[in-house]
C-alpha cells in the first residue's frame, strides 16, 4: 500500500501551474493543487484538475497503428517509420513539400517543439508547422 | 399591466386534487399560476426551483399534503426543511425569499387552495420581476 | 511553538500499531499529503500549509478496506471525518486519529470558530487557539437585499466553472454529482448562469459544511464562498439544532422526517 503525491506542471497552457498527481499502488488517480506556489497560488483550473485523466485512459494510443482500409491494425516500430519515411519522401517528390503539414502539441516538450519544426522546414521541406495552442 | 408569473408544483395525491375541486367548485382564483403536477411535494428539489426562478418565474409555490397524509409517508418532512433552508440561501444571496412559498393543501381544500394561490400572488406582485433581478 | 517534533514523536509511535498514517510531506520545497510506513521517511515531515487529509483517507479505504491507518487531523478536519463516516464514507473502526491543534495566525487566516480536534484524538499536538469570529459573515449580514444581490453577482461573475469547490470539498462524493448534470448547469457556459450552480452547491452544503474552507482557498476566482455557507451552517443549527461534525451520534437533519406532535 502506498500513497504519494509527485510535484509537477500542468501540460495545457502557458500558465504552467504546479499541480501534484496523487499516486495510489503505482496508479494515478487524482490531482490536487500545491498550496504556496508562487505561480499557481493553490489553484487549477478545470483543465488542472483533470490533466491526470489522459494517462490510464483506455483509448491511449499505447502501440502504432497502421489503417487498412477502414480499419486499423497494431504494427511495429520499424515497419510504422518505414511506412510513413516512404510516405513523405514520395510527397515530397510529388506533389512537393508543401502539400504536407505538421500539427504539434500543448503535451510536448519545447525542446519536442523545436526537434519537430526543425524536421518540417529542413527535412520536409515546408513552413506549413502549427500548434495546437494556436487554433 | 405586467401580472407575475407564478408556478406551483402541486402534488399528485392531496393538493392536485386540492386545486381540481377549486376549479369544478368555480372557485375563481388568479390566473397568474402554471400548476405543474408532480407525485410529491418531496420531488420539488432545490435545483428545480431555482431551475424554476432562472426561466423567468417571478415567484415559486409549492404545495404538499398535510403532516401524516403524504402518499409516500416523509416526503413532505422533506420538502419542509429544504423550503426552509432554501428560504435562507436566497435570502443571503439578495433574492427575496418571499418569492418562494410552501403550504399545505389537501385533497378537500378546494377554497383554501385557491386563498393561497390569491395571497401568493399579490405578495408576488409587489416585487420586481424576477428577470429584472437576474438580468 | 514547535508542533512538528512532537508530531513526529507521536507518529512515529502510532507507526508501530498501524499500516501507514497519513500527514503531509515536504519534497522539493513543497508540501503534500502522503502516506508515511516507515520511520526513515518522517525527516521530510511538514506541518502546514493544510489539506484535506480526510479526502485522501477516503480515497486509501475505498482501495484497502482493511488496512488500519493513521492521520494527523486539525479541527475542521476532524469534523470532516466525523461527517463522512456518518455517510459511510470512512470506517472510523479501522483509524486513529492524532489531534494537531491550529496556531492563532493560522485560525485567524481560516477565521476558524474551532480550530482545534476534540472528538476522535487519542493524542494531542500543539496548544489549543481561541475561536475566530468571521467577520466577513457579520459584513454580509448588515447588508440589505439589494446589497447582497450586488455583492454576489460581483462574485460570482468571476467564477470560470473550474470545480474546485467540488473537487476540494472533502464532503463532495457524489459518483454522479448534480452540478454535472445538463438540466440544471448548461456546458460550455462560463460564468455559470446565475445563480443556479452557487445556490444548488450552497443547498448541498447544508448538514454537511464543516468550514475547514478548503473551497474559498482552492477558487482560482477567490469567491468568498464560505461566507455563504457559515451563514447556513448557523441556520441549520438554529432550525435543526444540528451542528456538522460536533459528535459521532446525532444524524443530519436533512434526510430525517420531521418532530411533528401529534
Amino acid at each position: 500500500m502506498e500513497y504519494r503525491n509527485v510535484l509537477t506542471t500542468c501540460p495545457y497552457c502557458g500558465t504552467s501551474c504546479a499541480l501534484y498527481l496523487q499516486v495510489l499502488d503505482g496508479k494515478v488517480v487524482g490531482t490536487l493543487p500545491v498550496k504556496g506556489h508562487p505561480v499557481s497560488q493553490g489553484a487549477l483550473c478545470i483543465k488542472g484538475w483533470n490533466a491526470h485523466g489522459f494517462i490510464h485512459h483506455p483509448d491511449r494510443l499505447t502501440r502504432p497503428l497502421i489503417r487498412e482500409k477502414d480499419s486499423f491494425r497494431e504494427a511495429s516500430w520499424d515497419e510504422a517509420y518505414d511506412l510513413i519515411a516512404s510516405k513523405f519522401s514520395a510527397l515530397k517528390e510529388e506533389p512537393g513539400p508543401d502539400s504536407m503539414a505538421v500539427l504539434s502539441s500543448a503535451k510536448c516538450t519545447n525542446e519536442e517543439n523545436y526537434l519537430l519544426q526543425k524536421f518540417t522546414r529542413a527535412v520536409l521541406g515546408t513552413n506549413n508547422v502549427d500548434h495546437c495552442a494556436r487554433l | 399591466m405586467w401580472g407575475p408569473q407564478i408556478v406551483a408544483y402541486a402534488c399528485t395525491y392531496c393538493s392536485y386534487p386540492g386545486a381540481d375541486l377549486a376549479g369544478t367548485s368555480r372557485i375563481k382564483y388568479s390566473p397568474n399560476v402554471n400548476i405543474i403536477r408532480v407525485l410529491c411535494s418531496g420531488r420539488v428539489s432545490p435545483e428545480l426551483i431555482l431551475r424554476t426562478f432562472r426561466e423567468g418565474a417571478d415567484g415559486v409555490l409549492v404545495l404538499g399534503c398535510h403532516y401524516g397524509d403524504c402518499h409516500f409517508i416523509s416526503g413532505n418532512h422533506r420538502t419542509a426543511k429544504r423550503v426552509a433552508v432554501l428560504k435562507r440561501v436566497l435570502e443571503y444571496s439578495g433574492i427575496d425569499p418571499n418569492r418562494l412559498r410552501l403550504e399545505w393543501v389537501s385533497a378537500s381544500e378546494g377554497a383554501r387552495f385557491a386563498q393561497v394561490v390569491d395571497e401568493f400572488t399579490e405578495t408576488v406582485r409587489q416585487l420586481e420581476p424576477m428577470e429584472r433581478v437576474l438580468a | 511553538m514547535n508542533r512538528r517534533e512532537p508530531l513526529k514523536s507521536a507518529i512515529e509511535e502510532l507507526l508501530d500499531d498501524v499500516d501507514g498514517v497519513l500527514a503531509l510531506r515536504s519534497t522539493s520545497g513543497h508540501v503534500a499529503p502522503h502516506l508515511f510506513c516507515g520511520r526513515q521517511e518522517l525527516e521530510e515531515l511538514a506541518v502546514s500549509p493544510k489539506y484535506s487529509l480526510p479526502a485522501t483517507l477516503r480515497l486509501i479505504q475505498a482501495a484497502h478496506p482493511e488496512a488500519r491507518l493513521g492521520i494527523v487531523c486539525r479541527g475542521c478536519e476532524e469534523r470532516g471525518l466525523i461527517e463522512m463516516a456518518k455517510r459511510n464514507q470512512i470506517n472510523l473502526d479501522l483509524v486513529t486519529v492524532i489531534g494537531l491543534a491550529c496556531t492563532p495566525e493560522e485560525a485567524e487566516e481560516c477565521r476558524c470558530a474551532k480550530p482545534y480536534p476534540s472528538v476522535l484524538v487519542e493524542t494531542h499536538v500543539g496548544e489549543r487557539a481561541e475561536p475566530v469570529v468571521d467577520q466577513l459573515v457579520e459584513e454580509l449580514r448588515q447588508k440589505d437585499v439589494a446589497q447582497r444581490m450586488e455583492f454576489w453577482r460581483k462574485h460570482f461573475d468571476r467564477c470560470i466553472k473550474c470545480y474546485a469547490c467540488r473537487n476540494a470539498c472533502p464532503q463532495c462524493f457524489c459518483p454522479e454529482c448534480t452540478l454535472e448534470e445538463g438540466l440544471w448547469v448548461e456546458t460550455g457556459e462560463v460564468p455559470p448562469t446565475y445563480p443556479t450552480f452557487h445556490l444548488i452547491r450552497a443547498m448541498h452544503t447544508a448538514g454537511k459544511c464543516v468550514g475547514c474552507r478548503e473551497c474559498e482557498l482552492s477558487c482560482p476566482a477567490g469567491i468568498p464562498l464560505t461566507t455563504l455557507y457559515a451563514l447556513i451552517r448557523e441556520d441549520v443549527r438554529e432550525m435543526f439544532g444540528y451542528e456538522p461534525g460536533a459528535d459521532l451520534d446525532q444524524q443530519p437533519p436533512l434526510v430525517l422526517p420531521v418532530e411533528v406532535e401529534s
